[in-house]
C-alpha cells in the first residue's frame, strides 16, 4: 500500500515531464492530446532562434565562469571549516549557506541596485559574481560533506611516511574529496545554468542566460517551442544525474549510511 | 519431562548465495537457559532472528508453545527481546521505554504504573525513571532494556549478546545479576554468545554452533569434558590435540618412542588413528619421568598472574600446552627440559 | 588554514553589499518615471502596509503554509521508501527521479505545469491556470524534491533497530511508524518544513507563470514595482520585507529547535 501510494506520488513528481515530452514533438502550434502527429519543427525553431543560441553562449561563459571561480572557493572554505578549528564553526557554515536563505528577488534587486551604482549595469561580470555567490553554498556544503567523511588519520599517515603537506593535498586529501568535488560540480553548474530569478534581474537582452530568454518567450508566445528547449534541458539533466549516480553514487552524497 | 517451549524444525535460512542456518533442529524447554555459541558468521544471531520473527526461513518450521508460527510477524509473536544495542527509544524517558510493550497490550493505566515500577525495582532502577536513555550508564541501559523486555511477561526471552559493549568488570557484575534474575522470575531464555565462559558460566544447556549447524547441545560440564568433535574442543577452552596410533584397546601410541594410557568410554581399534584432545590445566609438571610421563622442551612461556601457559614439544614435534599453576614447583623458562604428567583418564578421544 | 576561508568570505561579503544597496534604497524616496532618487524617507514601508499589499502578504503566508503542508504529506512516503529501501536499484531510481526534476529549473518546471493545467493536455473540470488552485499545484510540485532529500536525510539516520525494538514489545507496523520512526524524524519533518514554507513566501516563477498575474505574491510584486515599474525604493521595501520574513522564521525555528533538544 505504502508502495502504491510512493509510485502514484513519483508518478505526478514526473508527469509534467513526461507532458512537455510529448508535446515537444506535436505538429502544429495548437496542442491536442494524444498528439495529432510527430514533428521536429519545434526543435529546428528552438535551435536556430538567434535570441536562443545568444542566450545559451552567455550561459555557458556564465556558468563556467561561476563554476571555476565557486569550485575551489568553496572547497578552501570547506577544508577551512573541517579542519580549520575556527572557534565557532557553525557560525562560519550559517555565514556561508546564507545565500540560500535570502529571498531571489530580494539579491536579485539588490544587485541590480549595487550594478547601476557602479555603473555596471550591462557588464557580464556582475552576473558571474551573483552566480558565484548563489552557487557556492552547494559548493561548501558537497565538500563539507566529504571532507566530514575523510578519516585525518589517513592524511597523518601520508605525512608519517615523508609527504609534505602539499603532497598530502594532491596524493591523498583530493583524492578522497572526489565524490564532494564531483557533487559540488554538478550542484554548482546546474544550479548556476538554472538559475532564474536573480538572473532575470541583473541581465538585459544582450546578456540573458537561458532561463531569462525562455521566459521572455514563454510570456509572449504559446508554441511548443519551449517544450522542445525544456526536452533538451530536461534530457541533458537527466543524463547528469544519472551519471553522478552512476559513478559517485548520489545515494552517498544525501543519505546516511550504515 | 519438561514441555517445548520453542522448537525449531530443520530451519533453513539462506541470504543470497550463503546458507546463514542449516537445517537445523532445536527444542527449548521450559524456564531453561540456553545459549547459543559460537564464532562470528556461525549462524547464532540469525537463529535468534527466526525465533524472534525478524526474519523468516527458507525452509523449516519454527513454533512456540506448540503453535507454529512460522510466518506470524515479531509483533505478534509475544516474546522479550534485549539486543545488542540496546535500541532504547531515545525520545521517550527510561519509565517510557519500559511501558513500551504494555501500551501496545492496551493494559490499563495503573496496572501499567505498578507493573512498571515492578520491573524497574527488579533491575535497581527504580529512581531512574524520569530520565532519558542517554543520561544513563552502558550497564544501567541494559538493565532498562532488559526491564523493558520482562514487564509483559513474555513467553521466551531473548537475548542478543547483550553484554558485548561492556567493560570486563561490568560484564561479569552484569551476567551474575542476569542469571540471578533469570532464575527468580523462572523465564526460558535464549542466549547468544560468542564468549565461551559467558556460555559456561551462566546456561542450564549450550549449543555450539558453526557455520549454520549446531555442533553439541549439552550441559556445560558435558561440553568442556567431553568435547564432540574438534571444532568444539578447540573453541571450549583451550586443548592440545595429539595425533597417535592405537596399539591396545587402551594404549595410543605418539611416536616409537612414546606411548601413553588413555582411559575411554570406547574401546579404541588397534591399528586405528587416533585424535586425543586434553585439556592444558590437567597437565601437570612434575620433577622427574615417571609412570605416564612425557620428556618436552618448554618453547614458550605467558606468565598470567594466577597461572603461567608453558607451551613445550615433545620428541615426536608434537605441541603439548599445559597451564602451570603458580607458584611453579620447578624454575620455568625456554629451552629447559620438563617432564609433562598427562593422566590416562584426561584424554578426550575426538571424533 | 583559517586564511582558506577568504575568498569565500569575500564572496559572502559582496552578497552582503548587494544586500546593503536594498536596504539603502528602501528608504529613500521613488521619483516616478526615473531612476534617481530623492531623500530620506519611510513611505515605502507604509506602502507596504496599504490594504491591497496587505492582502497579497496574507495571500501568500496562507499559500506558503498550504504548500508546506502539503508537501509534507506528500513527501514523507517517498522519503521514508528512499531511505528504508534494501534494494540499490529502487534507492537509485528515486533518486534520480527526485533530483532530476530539482535539476530541470523553474521555468522549465513551470511551463510543464501551463501545458498541464491549460486543459491543452487534460480537461480539468474546474480551472486550473491562472488560479490559486493552479499555483499550488505548482508551489507543491516544486518543493518536493527539497522536502524528499531532507526527510529521507533525517529518516536514514534513525537505527532500524528501533523499529525491530518497538515490533519486538508488540507494536505492528503502523504503530511503530506512529510512536517511533515519526517523533524521531521529526527533525527532518521540521527542517523540510521550514525551508519549503520560507522559499515558498518568495517564490516567483511559478506564481508569475502559472498565476497569469492572478495571482499576487511577495515576489511578483518585487517584479513588477522593481523591473516593470522602475520603483526600486518601493520595490526594496518589498523585498527587505520578504528578507525579514525568511530570517525570522529561521531564526525562530532554531531557537524552538535548540531548546527541545
Amino acid at each position: 500500500m505504502l508502495n502504491a501510494a510512493v509510485i502514484a506520488l513519483v508518478a505526478f513528481m514526473t508527469l509534467p515531464t513526461v507532458v512537455v515530452i510529448v508535446v515537444s514533438f506535436n505538429p502544429t502550434a495548437i496542442l491536442s492530446f494524444p498528439p495529432s502527429g510527430f514533428s521536429l519543427r519545434w526543435y529546428v525553431n528552438a535551435l536556430t532562434y538567434p535570441q536562443f543560441q545568444r542566450a545559451a553562449v552567455n550561459s555557458l561563459w556564465v556558468t563556467l565562469g561561476a563554476v571555476a571561480l565557486a569550485l575551489p572557493i568553496g572547497t578552501a572554505a570547506a577544508l577551512a571549516l573541517e579542519r580549520g578549528r575556527l572557534r565557532m564553526p557553525t557560525l562560519w557554515a550559517t555565514l556561508l549557506l546564507s545565500p540560500l536563505v535570502v529571498p531571489g528577488v530580494a539579491a536579485g534587486l539588490g544587485f541590480l541596485i549595487l550594478a547601476a551604482s557602479l555603473g555596471l549595469l550591462r557588464s557580464r561580470a556582475v552576473l558571474i559574481a551573483a552566480h558565484v555567490a548563489l552557487v557556492l553554498p552547494f559548493v561548501v556544503r558537497s565538500v563539507w560533506v566529504s571532507a566530514r567523511n575523510l578519516d585525518a588519520t589517513l592524511e597523518r599517515a601520508a605525512a608519517s611516511l615523508g609527504a609534505t603537506p602539499w603532497r598530502v593535498f594532491r596524493r591523498v586529501t583530493l583524492p578522497l574529496l572526489r565524490p564532494g568535488l564531483f557533487a559540488a560540480l554538478l550542484f554548482a553548474g546546474v544550479v548556476s545554468v538554472n538559475e532564474f530569478v536573480v538572473s532575470l534581474f541583473i541581465s538585459n537582452r544582450v546578456t540573458e542566460i537561458l532561463p531569462v530568454a525562455m521566459y521572455s518567450y514563454v510570456v509572449n508566445y504559446t508554441d511548443p517551442t519551449i517544450a522542445a528547449m525544456s526536452t533538451l534541458f530536461i534530457t541533458a539533466t537527466f543524463a547528469l544525474v544519472w551519471l553522478a549516480d552512476r559513478f559517485v553514487g548520489l545515494g552517498r552524497v544525501f543519505l546516511h549510511h550504515r | 519431562m519438561d514441555n517445548a517451549v520453542v522448537e525449531l524444525r530443520g530451519c533453513t535460512r539462506d541470504y543470497g548465495g550463503v546458507r546463514a542456518v542449516d537445517a537445523m533442529d532445536l527444542v527449548i524447554f521450559e524456564g531453561e537457559f540456553l545459549s547459543l555459541l559460537g564464532p562470528s558468521g556461525c549462524g547464532k544471531t540469525t537463529t535468534l532472528n527466526l525465533v524472534a520473527g525478524f526474519v523468516e526461513p527458507t525452509a523449516g518450521r519454527i513454533l512456540i508453545d506448540g503453535e507454529d508460527v512460522t510466518g506470524v510477524p515479531a509483533h505478534l509473536r509475544g516474546l522479550g527481546v534485549v539486543f545488542q544495542s540496546y535500541a532504547l527509544f531515545p525520545h521517550l524517558s527510561v519509565y517510557e521505554n519500559v511501558a513500551f510493550g504494555l501500551r501496545e497490550r492496551r493494559a490499563p493505566a495503573a496496572e501499567i504504573a505498578r507493573r512498571v515500577g515492578e520491573a524497574l525495582e527488579l533491575v535497581r532502577l527504580d529512581r531512574q525513571g524520569r530520565q532519558r536513555p542517554a543520561e544513563l550508564s552502558g550497564g544501567m541501559q541494559q538493565r532498562v532494556a532488559l526491564a523493558r523486555a520482562l514487564v509483559y511477561r513474555p513467553r521466551v526471552l531473548l537475548l542478543d549478546e547483550p553484554l558485548a559493549a561492556l567493560d570486563k568488570k561490568l560484564r561479569e557484575e552484569m551476567r551474575d545479576e542476569l542469571r540471578a534474575i533469570q532464575r527468580s522470575v523462572g523465564i526460558t531464555t535464549v542466549f547468544v554468545t560468542h564468549d565461551q565462559a559467558e556460555a559456561l558460566g551462566l546456561s542450564d544447556r549450550i549449543a555450539v554452533m558453526s557455520r549454520g549447524r549446531i555442533e553439541q547441545l549439552g550441559a556445560p560440564r558435558e561440553i568442556y569434558e567431553r568435547p564432540a568433535s574438534r571444532f568444539v574442543a578447540d573453541f571450549i577452552g583451550a586443548s592440545t590435540v595429539l595425533r597417535g596410533r592405537a596399539v591396545a584397546p587402551d594404549m595410543v601410541a605418539l611416536s616409537r618412542d612414546l606411548t601413553i594410557r588413555v582411559i575411554v568410554a570406547e574401546a579404541l581399534r588397534v591399528g586405528e588413528e587416533v585424535e586425543l584432545a586434553i585439556r592444558p590445566e590437567r597437565v601437570r609438571l612434575v620433577a622427574g619421568p615417571a609412570d605416564g610421563t612425557a620428556e618436552a622442551r618448554i618453547e614458550g612461556l605467558v606468565y598470567q598472574g594466577s597461572m603461567t601457559e608453558v607451551s613445550a614439544r615433545l620428541g615426536d614435534g608434537q605441541r603439548v600446552l599445559a597451564f602451570v599453576t603458580e607458584p611453579a614447583p620447578i624454575p620455568l623458562a625456554p629451552g629447559h627440559l620438563v617432564h609433562l604428567k598427562l593422566p590416562a583418564d584426561a584424554f578426550m578421544v575426538l571424533a | 588554514m583559517k586564511l582558506l576561508l577568504l575568498p569565500a568570505l569575500a564572496v559572502i561579503a559582496l552578497f552582503a553589499v548587494a544586500l546593503g544597496c536594498l536596504l539603502r534604497y528602501s528608504v529613500l524616496e521613488f521619483i516616478p518615471g526615473s531612476l534617481k532618487t530623492g531623500g530620506f524617507t519611510l513611505d515605502n514601508f507604509r506602502s507596504v502596509t496599504a490594504p491591497q499589499y496587505l492582502g497579497v502578504i496574507w495571500d501568500t503566508v496562507w499559500l506558503a503554509a498550504a504548500t508546506t503542508a502539503l508537501t509534507l504529506a506528500a513527501s514523507y512516503p517517498v522519503a521514508y521508501v528512499l531511505a528504508r529501501t534494501a534494494s540499490s536499484r529502487v534507492r537509485s531510481a528515486l533518486l534520480v527521479l527526485t533530483l532530476a526534476p530539482f535539476f530541470t529549473g523553474a521555468i522549465v518546471r513551470t511551463y510543464a505545469w501551463i501545458l498541464v493545467l491549460g486543459n491543452a493536455v487534460i480537461s480539468w473540470p474546474i480551472p486550473m491556470l491562472f488560479t490559486e488552485r493552479g499555483v499550488l499545484v505548482g508551489l507543491v510540485h516544486f518543493s518536493m524534491p527539497t522536502m524528499i532529500l531532507l526527510l529521507a536525510a533525517g529518516i536514514s539516520h534513525i537505527d532500524p533497530v528501533y523499529e525491530r525494538a518497538a515490533a519486538s514489545l508488540g507494536a505492528k507496523p503502523a504503530r511503530v511508524f506512529w510512536r517511533v520512526t515519526l517523533p524521531l524524524s521529526l527533525p527532518g519533518i521540521v527542517s523540510g518544513s521550514l525551508i519549503v514554507f520560507a522559499w515558498t513566501l518568495s517564490a516567483y516563477p511559478t506564481p508569475a507563470l502559472l498565476g497569469g498575474g492572478k495571482v499576487q505574491m511577495i515576489a511578483t510584486v518585487v517584479k513588477d514595482r522593481g523591473l516593470d515599474s522602475f520603483n526600486w525604493p518601493g520595490a526594496a521595501a518589498f523585498a527587505l520585507l520578504a528578507l525579514a520574513m525568511t530570517i525570522a522564521l529561521l531564526a525562530g525555528v532554531g531557537r524552538a529547535g535548540a531548546r527541545a533538544a
